[in-house]
């Protein structure tokens, strides 16, 4: 065995590279080989930042999305409605609703999604979390904001049924067909939740 | 030997359950009417624009298409069929029960297609909000009857004699249902009416319903192994059922 050993922190950065999504043994081998022939510069600020990140950055005691703060801008910003929680499943999803500049109140990050078959209930997913943040709080209302899918749908459930004590108001984003959408074009799965889900028209 | 692939059109299913793979992809376990439940991975379903990524989800009927020989078959297509409104509040854990229930009990490439059809009659009860525990009880007894794990309930396991409706009866792992004793009156106990009613799908009786919930659960436990559901557990988390 002439080179085994000799290559082994290669192998190890190889190996080490395929933790991120989508990489494969293939390209982690040509990440690790473009890193140490073509950029050791961004090699080392890569190693740096993403060490730093790791030690610095941890969930916001109020809202649980990522932050380096003890509580993060948005919580400790003063021009937000701290009547209003918006649960989310993710920071991505937050991000979205911000996009939309149609909501000023708080948030919660969920940083997941209840699924009994993979062996995620409420307590992986920090709905305990959930209820000290909004025990004695300012809330008003929760409006509950998790995909439309059928894990999102059964973890706007358990939320419905966790918070139904605090006697709060408990809303649940609409769903339905999209702006500018044409009925034509719509798919049958949607129209037929906003069949079932119609509401009288307020003109 | 060089055997041609198998492609199979339009067949009705269920997603019982799918996981990630990759970064677009999605290995999906589906319950068949006529292949019985089979993995298929839907690739790039995972991407925006996939025409199937909303498709893909549990509780809902769907046309498939799908190819391959190996165990691990690639879907073609995926079309929604419709009828049967998205299950909400608890029924969705109902539903959870019943797939894990399939995943675990169902062998793969197995058919069973008056199972199926009774899966698909029972999410429709729970997309109408029907009363869950008499829709549960039935198909639990429908899984283990086509397994062939149910014991005989309208004759006692031991004298061969018909089931007397006022009488006790024990559940004994070799004999099957048999007549209670003076020594068994610890174990559990099942009221003849409750073996008969569950002989004839019939819970209107209440306490037929709390009799044979727990029926259920000893033969369910005794095929399940020392693994429990995971639903098992999430449930005991939420006051839900
Ligand atoms: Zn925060």
């Amino acid at each position: 065995m002439p080179d085994s050993k000799k290559s082994s922190l290669l192998d190890e950065l190889v190996e080490a590279l395929r933790c991120l999504p989508s990489v494969g043994p293939r390209s982690a081998q040509r990440m690790a080989f473009h890193l140490l022939q073509h950029d050791r510069h961004g090699a080392l600020k890569l190693s740096t930042v993403l060490s730093d990140a790791l030690n610095n950055i941890h969930h916001c005691q109020q809202c649980n999305n990522f932050t380096e703060a003890l509580i993060c801008d948005l919580c400790s910003s003063t021009s937000r409605d701290d009547s209003v929680l918006c649960v989310v499943e993710s920071p991505a999803d937050l991000l979205m609703m911000e996009h939309t500049l149609a909501y000023k109140g708080m948030y919660f990050v969920l940083m997941g999604k209840i699924s009994p078959l993979d062996g995620i209930g409420p307590q992986e997913i920090g709905l305990p979390r959930l209820i000290k943040r909004v025990e004695n709080s300012a809330i008003k209302e929760i409006i509950i904001a998790t995909n439309f899918t059928v894990e999102g749908e059964a973890t706007s459930h358990a939320i419905h049924e966790i918070l139904k004590p605090f006697n709060i108001k408990i809303s649940r984003i609409a769903r339905g067909v999209p702006v500018g959408g044409e009925l034509e074009y719509v798919d049958s799965g949607t129209l037929a939740q906003a069949i079932i889900e119609r509401r009288e028209a307020q003109f | 030997m060089k055997s041609s692939i198998l492609k199979i059109n339009e067949e009705v299913a269920f997603v019982l359950h799918s996981i990630p793979w990759r970064e677009t992809s999605q290995i999906v376990e589906v319950f068949t009417k006529n292949y019985g439940r089979i993995p298929l991975i839907a690739k790039g379903s995972k991407r925006p624009r996939s025409p199937i990524r909303g498709l893909l989800q549990p509780f809902q009927p769907l046309r498939i298409s799908w190819s391959g020989n190996n165990e691990l078959r690639t879907l073609r297509n995926a079309e929604w069929i419709g009828g049967i409104p998205q299950l909400s509040g608890s029924y969705i854990y109902s539903g959870f029960y019943l797939n894990e229930l399939l995943i675990r009990l169902l062998p793969r490439d197995d058919p069973h297609q008056l199972l199926f059809e009774k899966y698909y009659t029972t999410i429709q009860s729970l997309s109408y909000k029907d009363k869950i525990e008499p829709v549960l009880r039935s198909l639990e007894l429908t899984i283990l009857k086509e397994l062939g794990y149910s014991p005989l309930l309208t004759h006692d396991g031991e004298s061969d004699t018909p089931i007397i409706p006022d009488k006790k009866y024990i559940f004994d792992f070799e004999k099957g249902l048999i007549q209670s004793r003076t020594d068994s009156e610890n174990r559990v106990q099942f009221s003849g009416k409750t073996l008969l009613d569950l002989s004839n799908n019939d819970f209107t009786d209440t306490t037929t319903l709390t009799e044979s919930k727990l029926l259920m659960r000893i033969l369910l436990n005794q095929c399940l192994g020392d693994k429990d559901l995971q639903t098992r557990r999430v449930l005991q988390e939420l006051p839900l059922l």
